[in-house]
C-alpha cells in the first residue's frame, strides 16, 4: 500500500441512497477498534466520524468506500466517493449547513453536522473534492 | 454474599438458551452445561427468565431474621405496589414489612421523588454532555463498563435512589433513636439480581450503604398475608411520583422531561447505546435505560407480570390522592442537593499509561478471521458457543477446537 508503517487496512464499500443498511460499516469499524483495545475515548472520535463519513457517502454521493488504516501510533479513516463533489468546502464546514434534502432530513439525517463533526474530533483533517468526487481524510493520534 | 444466581448442574439441559440470550455472550457449554464467565456477567437476569428447565435459580442463602442488627431498616422497591392485587389497602404495605421484622421503612419511592429532582437540576447544569444516562439500572451501568466505555463520562452523577433512600433512612434512625452507625443494618427488597451487584461492585469510588438484599420473591407470601389481614391500621403510602420509577420512562416522567429516551429490554438498549457512541443523540437530554421488559417491573424476582404489574400502578396513581401524601426529606431537597447528597463521583477505569501493540492485536483480528472463514456461519451454538465469531475468538485462546463444529465435523465424517 506504500503508506509508511501501515499495519492493517479495513475497507468497507459504501452504497449511496440505502438507509436500511446505512451505519454498518461504521459499526464494524467501531468494533474492530474495541476488540483492539484501543482507549475508550479514542473509540468514541472513531464511532463519530466513521458514522458521519459513511453517512455522507450514503446522503450526497453515488457510492464509495470508508477504509479504516491503522498505523503504530495514530488511526486513519479515508472516506472517498465517486459523486458530484463539494462546491464550497467552506460552507459545508459551517455548523447547521446542509444541502441534504427535504427527504432525507426526514430521517432524521442531514442536520449539517457531519463535516463540523468530523473536524472537531479530529487531529489532522484533510478534504479534497471535485466533481467528480470527494476524498476526506481523517487523522486521530493514538 | 446473601444470594446469588444459583446454577443447578443436574437440570441443565444444553438447550444454548440462556447462551444465545445472554447480551454479553459471557455463557459458553462445556461438556454439555452452561458455563458462565463471571467477569463478563452484567447480572441482568436474562438466563434465568429464559432456561426452560428452571436450571437457575435465585434462592436466599440466609434468610434475613439470621442477620443480626441492633436496628433493621427496610427499603422496598418501587415495584412492590405493583405485585398485589387490584384494590389491595397498600397503605397496608410498609406497616406489613415491620412485621416481617424490621424496625423502619424507607419506602424508595421517596427517595426516588427525590432522585427526579436532582436529575432534572443536573441536566440543567450540565449542559456538555448529552445525552446523560442514568445509573438506575445496575445491569446497565455494567453493560457500559463492559461492552461501551467510551460511554461512562455520559453516566449522569447522581445516586441511585436505593442508595438515596439508605442515606436518608440512616439519617433518620440516628437522629430520631440515638444510634450508632454500626446499630443499624439496611434491607433493600430487590425486584432483581442485579442490585446485589450494585452493592457488592457498585460504580464510582465508594462503598454502598445496603447490607443486605432481599429477593422480593422470597418474602412475598409473608408480605401478602400480612398486608389482606382484617383491621390493620394504616401506616404509610409511596410517593406517587416515586413509584413511577418502576416503569420504563417512569423517571424521566417523575424529572418532568420531555426531551429523553426510555429504553428498555437488552437489545434495544444496545441499539440506542450505539447511537449515542455514534454521535447523533447529541440533542437528548437523558437516556433512561432499563434491562428489563417495561424496566424494573419486569424484574426476575417481581411476582406479577411486568404489563398487569404497570397496569395496578397505573391505577394505584389514580386511586390515592396526593394531597395526604407528605415526607420531610422533600422540603429539604435544596439543601441535601447543595450539600451533595445526591452526587455519585464516577471514576474510570483509566486504561491509560497501557500501551497496546496494534500489530498483535491486528495479528489476533487477522488469525481469528481466518478462523471464522472456515466455519459455517449458522450462529447454531451446537458448538458451545454463542456464535461463530465467539468460536472462532474461543479457538483462537486455545479454549476450544475447529471440530468442536458440528457442521465441519459431519462434513469430515462424509469424506472420511
Amino acid at each position: 500500500m506504500g503508506s509508511d508503517g501501515l499495519i492493517k487496512r479495513f475497507s468497507y464499500p459504501i452504497v449511496a441512497n440505502d438507509f436500511t443498511i446505512a451505519g454498518k460499516s461504521s459499526s464494524e469499524i467501531k468494533s474492530n477498534i474495541k476488540a483492539i483495545g484501543i482507549d475508550a475515548r479514542i473509540i468514541r472520535k472513531i464511532a463519530i466520524i466513521s458514522y458521519e463519513a459513511e453517512m455522507n457517502i450514503v446522503i450526497h454521493s453515488l457510492g464509495g468506500f470508508i477504509h479504516c488504516d491503522l498505523y503504530e501510533d495514530k488511526i486513519v479513516i479515508v472516506s472517498e466517493d465517486i459523486g458530484p463533489g463539494i462546491p464550497d468546502i467552506e460552507m459545508a464546514m459551517t455548523e447547521g449547513f446542509s444541502t441534504a434534502t427535504e427527504n432525507v432530513r426526514e430521517l432524521g439525517f442531514g442536520a449539517g453536522m457531519g463535516l463540523p463533526n468530523m473536524k472537531k474530533y479530529s487531529d489532522d483533517f484533510e478534504i479534497e473534492s471535485n466533481k467528480s468526487g470527494t476524498i476526506i481524510k481523517i487523522t486521530i493520534l493514538i | 454474599m446473601n444470594f446469588s444466581i444459583m446454577f443447578d448442574k443436574e437440570k441443565c439441559k444444553g438447550c444454548t438458551n440462556c447462551m444465545k440470550r445472554c447480551p454479553t455472550q459471557a455463557i459458553r457449554l462445556k461438556d454439555e452445561k452452561a458455563c458462565i464467565d463471571v467477569k463478563l456477567c452484567i447480572h441482568c437476569g436474562e438466563c434465568v427468565k429464559i432456561c426452560p428447565y428452571e436450571a437457575y435459580s435465585t434462592s436466599a442463602v440466609e434468610s434475613h431474621k439470621e442477620k443480626y442488627y441492633k436496628f433493621k431498616i427496610a427499603i422496598p422497591s418501587t415495584t412492590i405496589y405493583g405485585q398485589f392485587p387490584k384494590g389491595t389497602e397498600i397503605c397496608k404495605v410498609q406497616n406489613a414489612i415491620l412485621k416481617l421484622g424490621f424496625d423502619y421503612v424507607y419506602d424508595e419511592s421517596w427517595s426516588s421523588e427525590l432522585v427526579s429532582k436532582a436529575i432534572k437540576k443536573r441536566i440543567e447544569e450540565n449542559k456538555n454532555i448529552r445525552p446523560l444516562i442514568s445509573t438506575n439500572c445496575p445491569s446497565t451501568v455494567r453493560l457500559i463498563k463492559i461492552r461501551y466505555p467510551s460511554l461512562m463520562d455520559h453516566l449522569i452523577s447522581i445516586e441511585s435512589p436505593m442508595e438515596i433512600a439508605a442515606k436518608m433512612a440512616k439519617m433518620r434512625a440516628k437522629e430520631l433513636f440515638n444510634l450508632e452507625d454500626e446499630d443499624i443494618g439496611i434491607f433493600y427488597i430487590s425486584p432483581c439480581p442485579a442490585k446485589l451487584l450494585a452493592v457488592t461492585d457498585p460504580v464510582g469510588k465508594k462503598i454502598s450503604l445496603i447490607n443486605w438484599v432481599i429477593p422480593l420473591n422470597t418474602i412475598y407470601g409473608d408480605l401478602y398475608r400480612e398486608v389482606k389481614k382484617e383491621n390493620e391500621i394504616c401506616y404509610s403510602n409511596p410517593s406517587l411520583k416515586g413509584i413511577r420509577w418502576a416503569v420504563s420512562g417512569g423517571q424521566s416522567e417523575a424529572s418532568d422531561l420531555i426531551n429523553y429516551i426510555a429504553v428498555n429490554g437488552m437489545e434495544n438498549i444496545i441499539n440506542i447505546f450505539d447511537e449515542i457512541e455514534n454521535g447523533r443523540l447529541y440533542d437528548v437530554e437523558f437516556v433512561e435505560a432499563m434491562a428489563c421488559v417495561d424496566g424494573c417491573v419486569g424484574g426476575t424476582f417481581n411476582i406479577e407480570n411486568p404489563f398487569i404489574a404497570r397496569n395496578t400502578l397505573k391505577y394505584i396513581k389514580h386511586k390515592t390522592n396526593e394531597d395526604l401524601l407528605l415526607n420531610e426529606d422533600l422540603d429539604k431537597f435544596e439543601e441535601f442537593y447543595h450539600d451533595g447528597i445526591f452526587d455519585l463521583i464516577i471514576s474510570q477505569d483509566s486504561d491509560k499509561g497501557h500501551k497496546i501493540n496494534i500489530k498483535e492485536a491486528v495479528f489476533k483480528i487477522e488469525k481469528i478471521e481466518e478462523i471464522l472463514a472456515k466455519l459455517p456461519g449458522l450462529d447454531c451454538g451446537s458448538c458451545g458457543a454463542p456464535t461463530c465469531a465467539s468460536h472462532a475468538e474461543d479457538i483462537f485462546n486455545n479454549e476450544s477446537e475447529l471440530y468442536d463444529c458440528v457442521v465441519l465435523r459431519a462434513k469430515r465424517n462424509e469424506n472420511k
